[in-house]
């Protein structure tokens, strides 16, 4: 065995070792994580979650934040995705080698980076307050301005996901619509997008695993609320919020009722990657 | 270059085909590169015309003004003149929609699009035409059939294209271009991705298409253009070195950087 041959198989071992000691370590944490999560969790778990408001706090559920999680959730996705997907689009079909284009991108990508509480403050500025005025207060904190203050974490990452999926799609599938003299818009609608759909999906998906957790941006938008209600302009509760609150609490029972909604929120994720997953891996175009 | 100019442009001894495309000074600029210089060709009608020559050589360059696909990208740019039938296809004025129906195309890679066989080559034809569904039928399986494809996908007309073999896939997208009966047919090199088997049959199947179609096929296999060309062009860092015959091409050349490649003395 060479000199040469050696150091590289010594080389080769070390990198080895140091690649498969980060990933341990990242598992450990992960694994770790969901354990504890699962231990408390599925040992607080009750029926009456879901069926009692949080106004009984300790002999309540979480009944009203559930359904204010899953209401701000969707129409927060209601918003994002549609605009999310039209601008991710445009970036990959129309702006793709434009100075316009990598200006949008990298303004999109400080989007996807900023502080989420940040996001939450724009909304009430914007939003919360100049109704309120409106109103004179009493139109304040709403689960409609929750649902913004999300979409604004969705978004980039509909944008993104979508400008890259596109961007994915090979050139020559492009060239080989317009040399049939199909239109710009028609081939980016009825070609590119169904190349790219199930990419497209799994963004959207993904933007909804990212939002569902958001605690921040709800705080000053859709405050909370102990009583059910379905109305977008009142004050909603939502899952993260109430589990922030009830952690901050000095009584154990609700520590337990934070920990069932800590393991919901994670099996709800769990299950959109898994969807996400599945979907990939079925509908996936390749052209190889 | 004005003798060989004189000489691209000269009539074919003994062949009274006319030219369908001719090409006079024409100049390509990629991002201000410049990478074909002052082409001069006449492409006979219904016949295989070849461009030969090695990688960069700006045959593919040539091939993608006819139909000028190259304009999807920016800074990219043509200059002289390219007449269809004695219309300029480089004038801004003539419609993109129309040299496209008569220009047909087909790549390197088949790239069928994400949808059922029988979509693939109805989606063109309905954009450009209306037809009944009756009638829809008809000239798909009409493509089909001049495909070479129609056999094997009678039954599956409604799988997703993307399940076929790669040489069936080829043969679908030469369907997909002569389902909208174009005049011309520009073939990028199109059995470069395919077994000898598929190669062999989309060969056969070029011999066909010309008592039709005008052909144009891009190769940087030599036996290949010997085969199935009438006619040969021999491109070399951007200029047209020699368009001839293609039997004349290949056995007695007539410029010595033709000999040089033909022979494999480099490329």
């Amino acid at each position: 065995m060479s000199a040469v041959y050696a150091r590289r198989r010594i080389t080769n071992v070390i990198a080895l070792t140091l690649s498969g000691v980060a990933t341990l370590i990242g598992l450990v944490f992960l694994v770790w994580i969901l354990w504890i999560t699962a231990e408390n969790g599925f040992s607080a778990l009750k029926l009456s979650l879901f069926t009692k408001i949080t106004a009984y706090a300790d002999e309540g559920g979480l009944s009203n934040a559930i359904v204010g999680s899953l209401i701000m959730d969707l129409m927060a996705l209601l918003i994002c995705a549609p605009i999310g997907i039209l601008a991710g689009t445009y970036l990959a079909e129309y702006a793709n080698s434009s100075k316009l284009g990598a200006s949008i991108r990298f303004l999109n990508d400080i989007l996807l980076s900023a502080p989420s509480i940040v996001l939450g403050l724009f909304v009430y500025v914007i939003i919360v307050l100049p109704i309120s005025n409106m109103t004179n207060g009493s139109i304040s904190f709403s689960g409609f301005a929750g649902s913004v203050a999300l979409a604004l974490i969705g978004l980039p990452v509909i944008v993104r996901t979508t400008d890259e999926m596109l961007q994915l799609v090979p050139g020559t599938l492009r060239e080989a619509a317009l040399s049939l003299g199909i239109p710009q818009w028609k081939l980016t609608l009825q070609v590119l997008m169904r190349a790219a759909f199930s990419g497209i999906l799994t963004g959207v998906l993904l933007a909804l695993a990212r939002l569902a957790g958001e605690t921040a941006p709800l705080l000053f938008t859709a405050f909370g609320n102990n009583f059910m209600t379905v109305h977008p302009l009142d004050k909603m509760a939502s899952m993260p919020v109430t589990i922030y609150q009830y952690t901050n609490d000095p009584n154990p029972a609700l520590h337990a009722i934070a920990w069932a909604g800590a393991l919901l929120i994670t099996l709800f994720v769990l299950a959109l990657s898994l969807l996400t997953r599945i979907m990939f891996s079925r509908k996936k175009v390749s052209y190889e | 270059m004005n003798d060989l100019a004189a000489a691209a442009a000269a009539p074919l001894t003994g062949a009274a085909t006319p030219a369908k495309i001719k090409v006079r000074d024409v100049h390509f600029y990629y991002n201000g590169y410049h990478a074909l210089k002052g082409i001069n060709m006449d492409i006979p009608e219904k016949q295989v015309t070849a461009i030969i020559g090695p990688s960069g050589c700006g045959k593919s360059t040539m091939l993608r003004i006819f139909n000028r696909i190259y304009a999807i990208y920016p800074k990219l740019e043509a200059t002289g003149s390219i007449e269809l039938d004695g219309e300029n296809i480089l004038d801004k004025t003539y419609s993109m929609n129309r040299l496209r129906t008569k220009v047909g195309m087909v790549f390197q890679k088949p790239v069928p699009f994400p949808m059922t066989i029988y979509e693939n080559v109805a989606y063109g034809i309905r954009h450009h035409e209306k037809l009944s569904r009756a009638d829809l039928e008809i000239r798909v399986e009409q493509a089909l059939r001049s495909a070479a494809l129609w056999d094997e996908v009678k039954d599956k007309l409604k799988q997703s294209a993307l399940g076929l073999s790669g040489g069936q896939q080829q043969r679908l997208c030469i369907a997909r271009g002569i389902a909208l009966r174009p005049e011309v047919l520009l073939l990028d090199e199109p059995t470069s991705a395919l077994d000898p088997i598929a190669t062999g049959r989309i060969e056969q199947l070029v011999e066909e298409l010309k008592h039709e179609y005008t052909i144009v096929i891009v190769t940087h296999n030599m036996q290949q253009a010997a085969r199935c060309s009438d006619r040969t062009a021999f491109m070399y860092l951007g200029e047209l070195i020699e368009f001839d015959n293609t039997e004349k091409i290949f056995t007695k050349p007539g410029k010595k950087q033709t000999e040089d490649y033909i022979t494999g003395r480099f490329g």
